[in-house]
């Protein structure tokens, strides 16, 4: 990334609060707390106070107006210490919904709570084993929606769902519920990577506990709120990538056997290598997104798309070369090593696998 | 350089000059020279050289005698003199208009600037003006048998006899030395250690006595480069470049002018026949919704071309850093890596696609620019030899970006 004055001195102050705030051991802690618990609520507050949520929010809605970049920066760090928020269920997915699929009044409405900490909502869109955003069957059928979402991002703790669902007229659109309003049920569960989401069922929730998003294009607006996370997202793997490679080659250039460091090996040399040209690559991918993002570029599906399975298919690749770079240390639970291994295949099977987006890729362009 | 302390140009002069520029290339390119260029009509000068047409003739001459074919070389060896402001607008009128490039020769990209740098007067003023004026035609002898990529573990021995030296050896993978005048060569004066501390630069006339040399045939059917075996070939000293011995700065300083004046004729080149997305619906067909109907090509294809895509982000990157003054010097040296490769990925993708039609360089049924791409993917292999092959760059990647610990061999 090239980074600006303003957003160099950003990523200083967001990688310092990381490192202090939210070590990896922080993401442990969770591991025995309910399943419907995500992320730490005193980390959560922290970050608001920092303004995490305003950073893309334009200034007419007292945002920060910071930029995508500005944005993929904290993403970026916080994939470093695999930092668990609602970053990308409540800031990045639900609060660009809204922006992007509400009216005016909706969004003076429900954004300034958003952005004030004061609850928090997420998005559900995936419905079955894989993420596949043309195939929706939740729907408006005789003025209650009924449906079932899968792997809905911190549900356990948002006040707000955004539902993507059929309307009644037969157009796709987006359904805002309450998580405590009648015929939601939702089922949370630990993830290997040990965030958390949800299974949820919709049961007859009656009309007049939905609000229908009624911005101008709301079609248009729901594809767009999914490339924004999906860069989001990838600029939160590359975090990650980078900082379990970092530690791989550390590892290697102080473990000892046959009495020279394993990094003199060559063998294992190439390896790194190669593995930090897969890192640089993918990066310039998603940096190249992020700043098509704050120029509001036209091609932005095909750099999204493109930026996700180059992030999949590097962060994939590094987290599995450093379980067995780390030898038998790899396997162990007491290293973090094996956590960026399972939050990596996590990432991998959110907003789309990398067949997902290869397949998108070539019906973007024709092919 | 003896050229005179820099003065930035005003804007006013620069657009002067612009417009100067733009003038005289109306004037003197013939249409036919603004098309991109094809292989067989480059002209690479030389004692036997022959244009491919009176056009290109007459654009050569034109540029010759205005000094263009090395606009940034003194005038007074045979360039144009202009300071490097002057020189990237000449750049880029040219690829407004189309302009080919008027003379292609090693000596342009590599000796002559190595020249600039470390010859004398005398060699200056009898080779630069040579290689401008596209009489002599260079070729490069580094590679030998048995130092490829261990370049300074070269053999060719240059003995000293009084009043010159006596050169015994070969050198490999000499491109087109078989149509070259003169050749550049490394060759050993001292067994000292370390080897490079052994090595001189010399120059040689290729008419000498004892200089002969064959091409070598590639599995692609060319044959771009030769063997060149040196037999008691007399040289005289004064064609010794730079001191006794150091021939391994005199090297590194024409490497680093090689791949900045090649890169300037790169996206002149015609372009393929087909284009890839074109060339597998030709070849594979597609189904009603437009998707091919090899869906593993097809996958393979989006993989490609996001890499493909990537890469240009990547040199995007490394520009803006360079803009912004916040050079990352990590990320050049993965750029020979992952580009070559890639490219040979592009390859195997045509290859696949091509099925049946890719299975021949000569068939006469299959259309020339379809076989020019099945050689094109032989020919492709050696990109991640030449030049520091790839197992040399993942070496100095993992040495000098990731700054892992040396061991083992030393490369």
């Amino acid at each position: 990334m090239i980074l600006n004055e303003e957003q160099a001195l950003l990523r200083e102050t967001v990688a310092q609060f990381f490192n202090e705030k939210a070590p990896i051991s922080e993401l442990r802690s969770l591991a025995g707390a309910s399943d419907e618990q995500g992320y730490d609520l005193q980390l959560w507050s922290e970050m608001v106070e920092l303004g995490f949520p305003g950073i893309t929010v334009p200034e007419v809605y007292d945002g920060l107006e910071f930029g995508w970049m500005g944005l993929g920066t904290i993403a970026q760090e916080a994939g470093r210490c695999l930092v668990a928020s609602p970053l990308l269920s409540s800031v990045v997915l639900s609060q660009n919904l809204l922006l992007n699929c509400g009216s005016d009044a909706q969004i003076t409405t429900y954004l300034p709570s958003l952005m004030s900490g004061e609850a928090t909502a997420t998005v559900a869109l995936d419905e079955g084993r894989f993420f596949n955003p043309d195939a929706v069957a939740m729907s408006d059928a005789s003025g209650t929606l009924n449906g079932q979402k899968d792997r809905v991002l911190d549900a356990g703790q948002s006040a707000y769902i955004f539902c993507i669902a059929e309307q009644a007229s037969g157009e796709r659109g987006v359904a805002l519920v309450e998580s405590s309003a009648e015929g939601v049920s939702i089922e949370s569960r630990r993830t290997m990577d040990l965030h958390s989401s949800a299974s949820i069922r919709l049961d007859g929730v009656p009309a007049a506990d939905i609000v229908w998003l009624t911005g101008y294009d709301v079609a248009s607006g729901i594809q767009k709120t999914i490339d924004q996370a999906t860069i989001a997202l990838s600029a939160e793997m590359m975090g990650s990538a980078r900082e379990v490679l970092e530690r791989t080659v550390a590892y290697l250039g102080e473990r000892e056997q046959f009495d020279v460091k394993l990094g003199t090996f060559q063998a294992l040399q190439h390896r790194c290598a190669h593995m930090y040209c897969e890192l640089e690559l993918a990066e310039s991918a998603v940096s190249a997104a992020l700043t098509a993002l704050d120029h509001a570029a036209p091609n932005i599906g095909l750099l999204a798309s493109s930026a996700k399975a180059l992030a999949n298919d590097c962060f994939t690749l590094i987290s599995s070369e450093a379980v067995q770079l780390h030898g038998g240390m790899g396997v162990t639970e007491e290293m973090d090593i094996g956590l960026f291994l399972k939050r990596s295949r996590v990432c991998n099977q959110l907003l789309g696998s990398s067949s997902y987006h290869r397949d998108r890729y070539a019906r973007l362009i024709g092919f | 350089m003896s050229q005179p302390e820099s003065h930035p140009l005003s804007k006013e002069a620069l657009a002067e000059f612009r417009a100067d520029v733009a003038n005289w290339l109306e004037a003197n390119c013939p249409l036919s020279q603004r098309q991109p260029i094809v292989r067989e009509e480059q002209i690479w000068g030389g004692r036997r050289r022959v244009f491919p047409s009176s056009d290109a003739q007459q654009w050569f001459e034109a540029c010759r005698d205005r000094g263009f074919t090395a606009p940034e070389w003194p005038v007074e060896y045979g360039g144009a003199g202009l300071d490097p402001e002057e020189a990237k607008v000449l750049k880029q009128e040219m690829t407004r208009l189309g302009c080919r490039p008027p003379l292609y020769c090693q000596g342009l990209w590599m000796l002559g600037p190595a020249l600039l740098v470390y010859g004398n007067e005398a060699q200056k003023r009898e080779h630069l003006t040579a290689i401008c004026r596209g009489e002599i035609r260079w070729a490069q002898g580094y590679s030998e048998p048995s130092a490829g990529s261990d370049l300074a573990n070269l053999k060719t021995k240059a003995e000293d006899c009084g009043d010159h030296f006596l050169v015994n050896g070969t050198k490999i993978w000499t491109t087109k030395a078989d149509e070259a005048d003169w050749i550049f060569c490394l060759v050993r004066t001292s067994d000292v250690t370390p080897k490079q501390a052994g090595i001189s630069f010399l120059l040689i006339d290729m008419a000498t006595e004892g200089v002969s040399t064959s091409p070598i045939p590639l599995i692609s059917g060319e044959s771009e480069f030769c063997q060149t075996f040196f037999d008691n070939v007399k040289v005289p000293k004064t064609n010794l470049v730079g001191e006794l011995n150091g021939g391994w700065a005199v090297a590194k300083e024409l490497l680093k002018h090689e791949r900045k004046m090649m890169s300037a004729f790169e996206g002149m080149l015609e372009k393929p026949a087909m284009e890839l997305l074109e060339l597998a619906d030709y070849a594979v067909g597609s189904d009603a919704q437009g998707r091919l109907n090899d869906a593993e090509l097809r996958s393979d294809m989006s993989r490609h071309l996001m890499r493909e895509a990537a890469l240009g982000q990547l040199g995007e990157r490394i520009y803006w850093q360079g803009k912004a003054k916040q050079v990352d010097p990590r990320l050049p040296l993965l750029m020979k890596h992952l580009g070559t490769s890639e490219a040979q990925a592009k390859d195997e993708l045509i290859l696949r696609a091509l099925g049946d039609e890719g299975l021949s360089m000569e068939d006469p049924n299959v259309s020339p620019g379809l076989r020019k791409m099945v050689k094109q993917w032989a020919f492709n292999k050696s990109l991640t030899i030449a030049g520091g092959t790839s197992e040399v760059q993942l070496n100095i990647i993992a040495k000098r970006a990731l700054g892992m610990p040396s061991g083992e061999g030393k490369s």
